[in-house]
């Protein structure tokens, strides 16, 4: 080679790095924009879904616009990735050339997300489907509605009711946090549900005669029971076996991370009298710094690792599910992991937990620690590890001492005894074994499962206002003044009805329980108490007119 | 022009002359094959490590509590991070193809016999050295399988008889992976390694300059033809125009593939498979294949063979007829080595 061609060579060569040079200018400049906002992130739109796509831009505008703003647009996971479904499943239909299911259930999430799937699947989240025998939908499904359809007692002017549907509150309250048994309709009247499809371990069905009963309509595709769908609770009980789903959190067509981070996104169900915990998070420092400092939070980041990507404030996920730098940033989908007592039930229990995440509630030690697989002082060191980004260790310790202080006066003053006052109430037939239909029953369902839930919600995520006025005041106040006297009513009637002796054992219980030391103000009094506070308000303010 | 040569030439005891003597030196003929001149490959993409490396060097943090994140944030945040991190790490790939390539030219070729066995041995040393640079060097990312990877070849390292326990330790800077641990791979991979390196290709070329390049003719080539050729300008374009064609194949790489980041590394939980970086699959394939010791051992040996093969293939060249034995032992090796790597490449376990 002459040394003239050497020198071209190196010319264009040379030009050729200069320019790879200004092609790695252009793509560090687009990734700042992009990073910063200012353009719309590439969206990838498969071939395989480029018509459901075109279609939907039509009918359902807003359906493509979520999804072009999702990651899954960015990495070209299109409509069929999450909608292909086999000829056999159930619920699969053929729309346009494609054989696609209306319902995206974990397993069809699990196609990418495995690892997401299997946390979920063992979580308490994934089992909130499992309602039907729970006081909640007892109040739904019969005190609230009833469990069938009647006819209408008179006619609704502008509307004509034919039918009136027991199972509304259910399904349009319980259901939509809960998850609904997802069902199609039957030719014979009836629900085809997963108990009558009963599907194999792949989620096909293997009752054949079930799938052949399904209505469809002129276009093959499955009617769906309006009752039971659309429904995203967290734990729909689907076609396929599975249980959950995804987008109770993760909302489609968007799965945005960034809010599925925020709080808003849990209180869709984490809320209200019975389990306030967003307004506790909103009343704690926690919710505070939240607001102030929500620029700061850095939503968007890709891994969203405390203590990396931020630290500003905690939210829900910070706390119970996201990854954190002592954890090397490892993001979990069973919020369980990190719950050191679970205060759901009347009495809270400690969250040892065995092989199937269940509580274990046996009381013979030896015999308990062979049971617990996972120990609740595990999922509070998990805890812990969050807590230790911005508090040091003896704060948060004393913080847990504060909080099992607190849980186990509640447990131990109120739970327990309002536990064998109803017990024995029940055992001597002083009232029935349905729920809700006698006034102490529901005296008792306040007391624990409102405001007994709000006292323990407050103190576990740092409300004052919760733990004192919404709970353990009202728990106290329905407690001696409801509670109580309720009970001795009832078995004052009872000894005039000639129950002599179921009315001894229910006041013996009520007595034993009054007498005890944390209770004997109440009918001893605490006059020494009560001249202390006098003088001190005398001090303070003066001497009353 | 002149006036400045003036200027320094009064201050500076180097002749122009003497200089443009040392610097353009005849080339023998064969290099203008270019097979040849990529003996230089190595040499460049080093040069490549070093800048990048000290940029990398001024945003990562040699601790297991922030090792993974400095390492995200210049893949994430940092300006121009992720092509100065992807090119670091084609450079290290190319580097030790390279390092392999020169040293099969050289053993087919002959050209470590008599009188530069010593010069093989420098070679070899520098191959063991841009292997363990590639070793720690992965190490630092800190994610998942290079942590342990890590462990794992601190654990081999423990196997070798006798002083194994006391090398893993030197290594591990203790009984296992603790918080000094990354600080000393760092200070191997960016310090103590380069420099060794350096030393290394200065006696290896202070050696070649010294003998001289080993001249070849070939059969087909005319007689008349003559047996050198300038340095300067005509290999310096042939080694510029190299430079370039790597400097675009590595700035394509790196926009194309740019680096990874798999999971951080979490010591409790050990991932479902563990590989090294495909330069060490022929070692840990032969790890798979005998036991333990055995096979450290046998590497050993292997290694020793390796360094000694001048003095060796001189005894058979000498006491048997096997004159070319060499190239068919060569065979065997190199396709020992790409099938081991491909076999250890294809299976998950």
């Amino acid at each position: 080679m002459t040394l003239e061609a050497k020198r071209y060579i190196i010319a264009a060569l040379g030009t050729l790095f200069l320019l790879s040079l200004v092609l790695v200018q252009w793509m560090e400049t687009a990734r700042k924009a992009e990073e910063a906002g200012l353009r719309p992130p590439h969206v990838t739109v498969p071939a395989e879904s480029r018509e459901c796509v075109e279609c939907h831009a039509e009918e359902n505008p807003g359906i493509v616009a979520h999804w072009e703003g999702s990651t899954h647009a960015e990495k070209g996971v299109g409509c069929l990735e999450c909608h292909a479904a086999t000829l056999e499943e159930a619920d699969s239909y053929l729309h346009h050339g494609a054989q696609i299911a209306t319902i995206v259930t974990p397993r069809d999430c699990s196609r990418c997300h495995d690892g997401e799937a299997a946390e979920f699947a063992q979580s308490h989240h994934s089992s909130a489907g499992n309602i039907l025998a729970s006081l909640d939908n007892f109040l739904a499904e019969t005190v609230e509605g009833a469990r069938f359809t009647f006819n209408p007692h008179s006619p609704t002017p502008g509307k004509a009711v034919s039918a009136v549907n027991g199972f509304a509150s259910a399904a349009s309250g319980c259901q939509q946090c809960h998850g609904a048994k997802v069902a199609l309709e039957g030719r014979d009247g009836t629900r085809i549900t997963v108990d009558d499809l009963e599907p194999d371990a792949d989620g096909r069905p293997t009752n054949l005669d079930a799938v052949s009963r399904i209505v469809r309509d002129e276009n093959g595709r499955p009617q769906l029971v309006a009752a039971t769908w659309p429904n995203t609770g967290i734990g729909r009980l689907n076609l396929d076996g599975t249980r959950g789903s995804c987008a109770a959190c993760h909302s489609r067509h968007d799965f945005s991370p960034r809010r599925a981070r925020q709080p808003e996104n849990c209180g869709k169900c984490h809320l209200g009298p019975d389990h306030p915990q967003k307004e506790v998070y909103e009343e704690s420092k926690h919710g505070i710094a939240y607001r102030d400092l929500r620029d700061q939070m850095n939503l968007d980041a890709p891994n969203w690792v405390l203590g990396d990507d931020y630290a500003a404030a905690p939210t829900c996920a910070t706390c119970h599910m996201s990854g954190n730098i002592r954890n090397g940033g490892v993001v979990t989908h069973d919020p369980g992991e990190r719950i050191s007592w679970t205060n759901r039930p009347p009495v809270s229990l400690v969250m040892d937990t065995d092989l199937s995440h269940r509580i274990v509630t046996e009381t013979d030690p030896e015999t308990r620690r062979s049971l617990i697989h996972d120990t609740a002082e595990q999922k509070r060191d998990r805890m812990k590890d969050v807590c230790s980004h911005c508090h040091t260790d003896d704060y948060v310790n004393k913080f847990y001492r504060q909080y099992d202080d607190l849980v186990v006066l509640y447990n131990e003053k109120f739970a327990k005894p309002g536990i064998a006052i109803m017990a024995a109430l029940l055992e001597h037939d002083l009232r029935t074994a349905t729920e809700f239909d006698e006034e102490i029953e529901w005296t008792w369902f306040y007391l624990w499962h409102h405001e007994g839930r709000r006292a323990r919600h407050g103190a576990s995520m740092m409300a004052p206002d919760y733990t004192h006025w919404h709970g353990m005041y009202e728990v106290a106040e329905r407690f001696y003044m409801e509670l109580i006297p309720q009970a001795r009513e009832i078995a004052r009637h009872a000894r005039e009805t000639g129950k002599a002796p179921a009315a001894t054992a229910v006041e013996r219980v009520v007595d034993g329980i009054l007498t005890r030391p944390e209770h004997q103000w109440f009918e001893e009094g605490a006059e020494g108490q009560a001249e202390r506070i006098r003088q001190e308000m005398e001090r303070r303010y003066g001497r009353g007119q | 022009m002149s006036a400045i040569a003036r200027w320094l030439g009064d201050r500076l005891p180097v002749s122009g002359q003497r200089f443009r003597e040392l610097t353009n030196e005849p080339v023998p003929y064969h290099l203008k094959r270019w097979w040849f001149a990529l003996g230089g490959t190595p040499a460049y993409l080093f040069i490549v490590q070093i800048g990048t490396g000290i940029l990398l060097a001024f945003y990562y943090e040699a601790s297991p509590s922030a090792a993974y994140d400095s390492v995200a944030s210049i893949t994430r945040d940092v300006s121009f991070g992720w092509y100065i991190r992807s090119l670091h790490k084609w450079a290290a790939t190319l580097m030790i193809v390279a390092v392999i390539l020169h040293q099969i030219r050289v053993f087919f070729t002959g050209a470590y016999r008599k009188p530069r066995e010593i010069n093989w041995i420098v070679g070899m040393c520098l191959l063991f050295c841009t292997l363990m640079t590639g070793f720690t060097g992965y190490s630092l990312v800190y994610e998942q399988l290079s942590y342990w990877g890590a462990t794992v070849g601190a654990n081999i390292t423990a196997t070798v008889p006798l002083v194994g326990e006391f090398l893993k330790r030197m290594m591990l800077a203790g009984d296992a992976y603790n918080q000094a641990t990354l600080s000393r791979f760092f200070v191997l991979h960016a310090a103590v390694l380069p420099v060794t390196i350096i030393l290394l290709l200065g006696v290896h070329i202070t050696i070649i300059r010294l003998q001289g390049v080993t001249e070849f003719r070939f059969k087909d080539e005319d007689s008349g033809i003559p047996k050198t050729f300038n340095f300067f300008p005509d290999h310096l374009y042939t080694e510029l125009i190299i430079g370039l064609v790597l400097m675009v194949l590595l700035s394509a790489l790196a926009t194309i593939l740019p680096a990874t980041l798999g999971p951080a590394a979490n010591p409790l939980q050990t991932p479902d498979v563990i590989k090294p970086e495909w330069f060490f699959y022929v070692a840990f394939r032969w790890l798979k294949l005998f036991s333990g010791t055995a096979a450290v051992l046998s590497m050993g040996f292997i290694a020793f063979v390796m360094f000694a093969w001048p003095f060796i293939d001189a005894w058979i060249r000498k006491h048997t007829r096997f004159q070319e034995a060499s190239v068919w032992i060569g065979i065997v090796g190199v396709l020992a080595i790409v099938g081991m790597t491909v076999w250890e490449a294809l299976v998950r376990h």
